[in-house]
């Protein structure tokens, strides 16, 4: 398992990472969300030992692995990470670059191990392709094989899959996730992208500037987020700051209702998905934009401009006059206090 | 791959992870994650720097402080010189840029018939050093040759500087066309600019910069050259610093010449820099620019404008050398296996040691600041001309014999000051192609070897050195070509009876015997040849959209 504690780097008086505490685990996969500039790499590069800690602490299987004090090397930590890059070593071909990490084994036990794990992510009969003739899936997964073959305590992933297309993405989004299930290694997996955080993660954590928003299994953050910037991370999301009374906010769109005392300054949230449209007086529909399965609609009230996501095909056309219907479990009101 | 076909690891485990107890000791001798290599990095890259700069800071210093008023015969050798090689720059580094860059302009933006092999053909002149071509036309048009024509001072020394030195313009404005102007030339035509609009007003100002330092650069060549001027006998100031030196024993004008040159040769280098720099201001990559079909006449004009150039600067003087070493009779060529072995043995030594300093610089310009200024100062080296770095050689060793620090000047001191000399000369040549080599090992590279358990030895020796060999390789082959090709240096430095091919076929040319000469020098220029052969090569392939571009 991984535990940080309050761990805080800066660079150059700004701090990337924030006092920020998180666990995984054992045996579960965490999912680091959030924009870029957000620290989260750096994260990983601190678990990793790529990076000194500036405050807080680090433990692996409760060994402590980075403090102010002393940080272990990443070369005698046990973790395993598959780079953006992937970082193959060029000169070594795929059974070479699987076999790096398993130095201590005989000659023989280290080729037969590192030809399993090839033969695990289906590569078998790439065994001898130098990573230049492979293909950027092919690659990943050599990559996916060479961090995980010498057992690693714990498996970072940094964006791995964010340079392939979408339909390699999903097939190797499974394969690394089968892989982690089989072996139950701990994982932290930075991404930006929620669907993928959504699909693949046990806990979400969502950061932003440095600092921890919330973590939370995945349908716990979709459905009671902290703030405005947790729902915003799992999905579009309108906003109307306004002050609560008669237990609730009213927007230009309706009202949203919360618990919040009287008088309290705040903002309401209403995720995208979670508004209805059916023809009325309301608001006005300014265009309309087929996603596939669902339209996204921008609707107008009062000279403000909502996003709907509505099935397709229900959506009303481009002009027509609608009511706008807000399914409370899609709405949030937070204190602006 | 299905998920279904997973199946449960079966591997071995690896060893158990070491004992907390080592762990805390490891964490405790090694206090933060990164390595700490800044002041190794700055010792080695201060003596890199030493190493490099010290023949030319010698030179200058000595100038300074030389004894010795200028008489006339001095300042009038110091006029002529300038005036030479001033000269000589005007006319040949005129000609050799307008011919560079019109033939770069015509292989990158027009297509005619052989287009694609005279693109690739208009590079090979570099191999030959320009003496080699002085010789070359010297025996074709002096006495008894084919061609006669007056060829020789000045206007000699200007005509074959215009063949040996145009490539430098060539390459650069043809990279600069390449990197710069296809994807503009390719919205000016789409904005209704016909091919002459989008020549004079996109195609000329992009590659200027690049077409600048390319005539920078052959400058510099024109004022460090030694062979060629001498040979036809024109007084520049490299070879007024060897009449100085040598006719008329005067060293301290020899050096006050030797630090005009080195001065000229560091703002030229200064010029190509920031040309370069500007010529890199969008920092594209190579693609190659959209042509313009020639008509049937225009395109046989421009095949033969490219021909010509060609047959004018390689094969009709190595034709013709190569014609004369088959008249001599083999009992020469006893006598160049001698010399072959010689050149050969000097340019191992010379490149071993070079390259010690080329890695040490890009190993240190690779993690210091300090290094960045050892990489320059090696640059510095690079531009300055072997004759005024040799000179600078032996100052030195005269104040050290003053000093009493070192006797007479041995064999062993000689090839010493030689090879010190050719590593101040080409460490940037070798530094230069090692730090693109180095660049391939990302920090990522490091990290997951790191990860995976590899310490710093097992990384230098499994991932750093050999993703560096085929660099440094590369490295060590134009380092070893370019000490074999060098004239000046050597001739100044050499060991006593010590003869090298450059030497000899110098030596041999200056007695006028032009056809023994001949072998020696065809010699210097096939080793020239390997490395453009087989770089350009390499360059076209790892170029992205070469196989697209070749319709």
């Amino acid at each position: 398992m991984i535990r940080i504690v309050q761990a805080r780097r800066v660079f150059g008086g700004a701090a990337a990472v924030d006092e920020l505490s998180l666990d995984a685990d054992e045996g579960e996969i965490v999912a680091l969300l959030g924009p870029s500039g957000s620290g989260k790499s750096t994260i990983l590069r601190m678990v990793a030992g790529l990076e000194s800690l500036d405050g807080g602490e680090i433990r692996l299987d409760g060994e402590l692995v980075s403090s102010v004090h002393a940080t272990i090397p990443p070369e005698a930590r046990r973790v395993g990470m598959v780079f953006q890059d992937f970082a193959l070593f060029p000169h070594m071909n795929a059974l070479g670059n699987v076999a790096f990490g398993l130095e201590a084994l005989a000659r023989a036990e280290r080729e037969a191990a590192a030809r399993a794990w090839l033969a695990d992510v289906g590569l078998a009969a790439r065994a001898d392709a130098y990573p230049h003739e492979l293909s950027g899936g092919e690659q990943q997964r050599v990559a996916l094989a060479r961090a995980l073959a010498p057992r690693p305590r714990a498996l970072l992933l940094d964006e791995p899959f964010s340079g392939l297309d979408p339909v390699l993405r999903a097939e190797l989004r499974e394969t690394t996730l089968a892989a982690l299930r089989k072996t139950g290694t701990t994982a932290l997996f930075v991404t930006h992208d929620a669907e993928e955080a959504l699909y693949v993660a046990d806990r979400i954590a969502i950061l932003k500037r440095g600092k921890l928003v919330q973590a939370a299994d995945p349908r716990t953050l979709y459905d009671r987020p902290v703030s405005v910037d947790a729902a915003a991370a799992l999905g579009v999301v309108n906003t109307h700051a306004g002050v609560v009374a008669g237990a609730c906010v009213a927007s230009p769109f309706g009202a949203v209702t919360t618990e919040l005392g009287e008088g309290t300054q705040a903002i309401a949230a209403v995720r995208a998905e979670a508004i209805g449209l059916k023809l009325g007086a309301r608001a006005l529909v300014r265009d309309k934009h087929p996603q596939g399965a669902t339209d996204l609609v921008r609707v107008e009230a009062q000279g403000v401009v909502w996003r709907a996501i509505v099935p397709a095909r229900a959506a009303p056309e481009i002009g027509a006059s609608v009511d706008v219907v807000i399914d409370p479990a899609g709405a949030f009101v937070f204190s602006r206090e | 791959m299905s998920t279904a076909s997973y199946t449960p690891p079966r591997h071995p485990l690896p060893p158990p992870p070491p004992s907390r107890g080592r762990s805390r000791a490891a964490a405790k001798r090694r206090p933060v994650a990164r390595e700490s290599g800044g002041a190794l990095a700055f010792v080695v890259a201060a003596a890199a720097t030493l190493v490099c700069a010290a023949p030319g800071l010698a030179v200058i210093g000595m100038a300074i402080g030389a004894k010795g008023e200028m008489d006339a015969t001095a300042w009038k050798l110091l006029g002529d010189a300038l005036l030479g090689t001033i000269t000589l720059i005007a006319l040949g580094g005129a000609a050799a840029t307008v011919i560079g860059a019109g033939a770069a302009f015509l292989v990158s933006l027009c297509r005619f018939p052989g287009r694609g092999v005279f693109e690739w053909l208009l590079a090979a002149p570099l191999a030959a050093p320009a003496y080699v071509l002085a010789f070359g036309y010297s025996s074709l048009t002096w006495a008894g040759g084919p061609v006669p024509l007056p060829l020789t001072g000045i206007a000699g020394a200007a005509f074959v500087y215009a063949l040996a030195f145009y490539p430098y313009a060539y390459l650069s404005t043809r990279a600069a066309l390449a990197t710069q102007s296809a994807g503009a030339l390719e919205a000016a035509r789409m904005l209704g600019a016909g091919p002459r609009r989008a020549l004079i007003g996109v195609a000329l100002p992009l590659a200027r910069p690049g077409i600048a330092a390319g005539a920078a650069l052959i400058a510099m060549e024109i004022a460090a050259d030694f062979g060629a001027a001498s040979h036809f006998g024109a007084t520049t100031v490299t070879t007024g610093l060897f009449r100085a030196w040598y006719a008329h024993g005067e060293p301290a004008v020899a050096l006050r010449l030797a630090s005009v040159l080195l001065i000229a040769a560091f703002g030229l280098l200064f010029v190509e820099r920031w040309m370069r720099g500007r010529a890199r201001i969008a920092g594209g990559t190579w693609r190659a620019p959209p042509k313009v079909k020639l008509s049937a006449p225009a395109g046989l004009a421009a095949a033969m404008f490219c021909g010509l150039i060609i047959a004018l600067a390689f094969a009709a003087p190595l034709g013709w050398l190569a014609r004369l070493a088959a008249t001599r009779p083999a009992s020469d060529f006893d006598e160049l296996g001698r010399q072959l072995l010689n050149s050969f043995m000097l340019a191992g030594i010379g490149a071993a040691a070079t390259l010690l300093v080329s890695i040490a610089i890009a190993a240190a310009a690779r993690a210091s600041q300090a290094g960045r200024a050892a990489l320059f100062a090696a640059s510095a080296g690079y531009a300055a001309p072997g004759a005024a770095i040799a000179l600078g050689a032996l100052a030195l060793f005269g104040a050290a014999r003053e000093m009493g620090l070192v006797g007479g000047l041995s064999a062993g001191l000689a090839v010493f000051m030689l090879v010190w000399t050719y590593a101040s000369r080409f460490a940037a040549a070798g530094a230069q192609p090692i730090e693109a080599g180095l660049l391939r090992i990302t920090p990522s590279h490091t990290g997951a070897a790191r990860l995976l358990g590899a310490g710093r030895m097992r990384r230098i020796l499994a991932i750093d050195l050999p993703m560096a060999a085929p660099s440094a390789a590369a490295a060590a082959l134009i380092v070893f070509v370019e000490i074999l090709k060098e004239l000046p240096a050597t001739l100044i430095l050499r060991p006593f009876d010590f003869d090298t091919l450059a030497v000899i076929a110098y030596s041999y040319a200056s007695d006028e015997r032009l056809a023994q000469s001949a072998a020696p020098a065809l010699m210097v220029t096939a080793a020239g040849l390997v490395p453009i052969l087989l770089f350009t090569r390499r360059i076209d392939t790892a170029r992205p959209g070469t196989r697209m571009g070749g319709r």
